[in-house]
């Protein structure tokens, strides 16, 4: 386990509980991942530290900077601390690591399903679809307030014929999904990948599965 | 007392720790009373890169003797272990198999390698 130490180099605030934090190797490093995998960061925050928290980067691979991008979770020691963060600030991190990924395009429709910051390691694995895809990509992103990065991906959608991009409130995702990819045809070649925080995930995760598409057609990551 | 014998690939000494199931949390990381759980509190640095959350497969271990002592695996587990390295149909993550008979008896393997932090071919 090769452990690193990134300095944060800027903030940007999406919203006041959800900002990107952009992070950046000593020089000459890189950090070498697949789009959706994460970072372990290595925090000094609890009674036994380290507390090991897992974020998804945001940015892609080519990306100069590595970009978490994360929300203040109520009573969260790791968010709490590193949201508290100035640029300047070590961050000693391991990785990348994790198996929700995707290296390439499927031979078929790929749709992607985020609940609110859940579309972080999904963005990179857009951009990754994107550059390889034959079929439709489809990128349905349930949000309570302003889509984060939605203005970018409906820009991408507008010049990418083969890329959709919806944005619905959080409460219709389930719905949406039903309507679209189990009643609507009988079509089940379909590719997923589900990012959210909680119940949602594992209740899109069912729906899908029995709805009649294959287990491993449907991958997902559940905060 | 349960007890957990733990048997390193990479040829460390092994462990024996024994524990009260019934006292869980021991630590922070992973399901209350889990292997991950009882092993980081006895000394024994098991990866978690996910924080024990069920997100990655480094907690990854093989039970060789007494799994009906464990927690039955559920979905999440089984799509993580599909991507496990070196899998085994005993395979567990040490994350969420459950210790929770109290006079238990189990081996694990900790496996050598840990190849869930991989970069593709398009790294």
């Amino acid at each position: 386990m090769v452990e690193r130490e990134a300095r944060l180099v800027r903030v940007v605030e999406h919203a006041p509980d959800t900002r990107s934090l952009f992070l950046r190797l000593p020089p000459g490093e890189r950090l070498e991942f697949r789009p959706g995998q994460f970072i372990s960061c290595l925090l000094p925050v609890g009674e036994k530290p380290p507390l090991i928290r897992p974020y998804s980067m945001a940015s892609t691979p080519e990306d100069e900077e590595l970009e978490l991008c994360l929300n203040l979770v109520p009573g969260g020691p790791g968010s709490r601390y590193l949201l508290g963060l100035t640029p300047g600030a070590a961050i000693r991190l391991t990785g990348p690591w994790g198996t929700f990924v995707l290296d390439r395009a499927p031979d078929a429709e790929a749709v992607f399903i985020a609940d609110g910051t859940g579309i972080a390691p999904i963005r990179p694995m857009i951009r990754r679809a994107l550059a390889t895809a034959a079929h439709p990509v489809v990128l349905l992103h349930g949000s309570d307030g302003v889509p984060l990065y939605g203005r970018e991906l409906t820009a991408l959608a507008g010049s990418h014929r083969l890329l959709r991009v919806d944005h619905v409130a959080g409460a219709r995702l389930q719905d949406e999904v039903v309507r679209r990819w189990i009643d609507a045809d009988d079509d089940r070649s379909r590719h997923f990948w589900i990012c959210g925080v909680g119940v949602i995930v594992r209740t899109l995760r069912d729906l899908l599965r029995r709805g009649g598409y294959e287990r491993r057609a449907v991958q997902y990551e559940k905060w | 007392m349960a007890r957990i014998r733990v048997l390193f690939e990479s040829g460390e000494p092994e462990r024996v720790i024994e524990f009260d199931p019934a006292k869980a949390p021991f630590q922070h990381d992973g399901r209350p009373g889990s292997i991950l759980d009882v092993l980081l509190a006895n000394g024994i640095a098991l990866e978690h890169a996910c924080g024990g959350n069920c997100a990655c497969t480094t907690c990854h271990v093989i039970v060789k003797q007494g799994g009906k002592a464990l927690t039955p695996n559920e979905e999440e587990e089984d799509d993580l272990l599909d991507k496990a390295p070196g899998l085994t149909p005993t395979s567990r993550l040490g994350c969420q198999a459950v210790v929770t008979d109290p006079n238990a008896e189990i081996t694990i393997v900790v496996p050598r390698y840990t190849i869930n932090q991989i970069s593709g071919a398009h790294g």
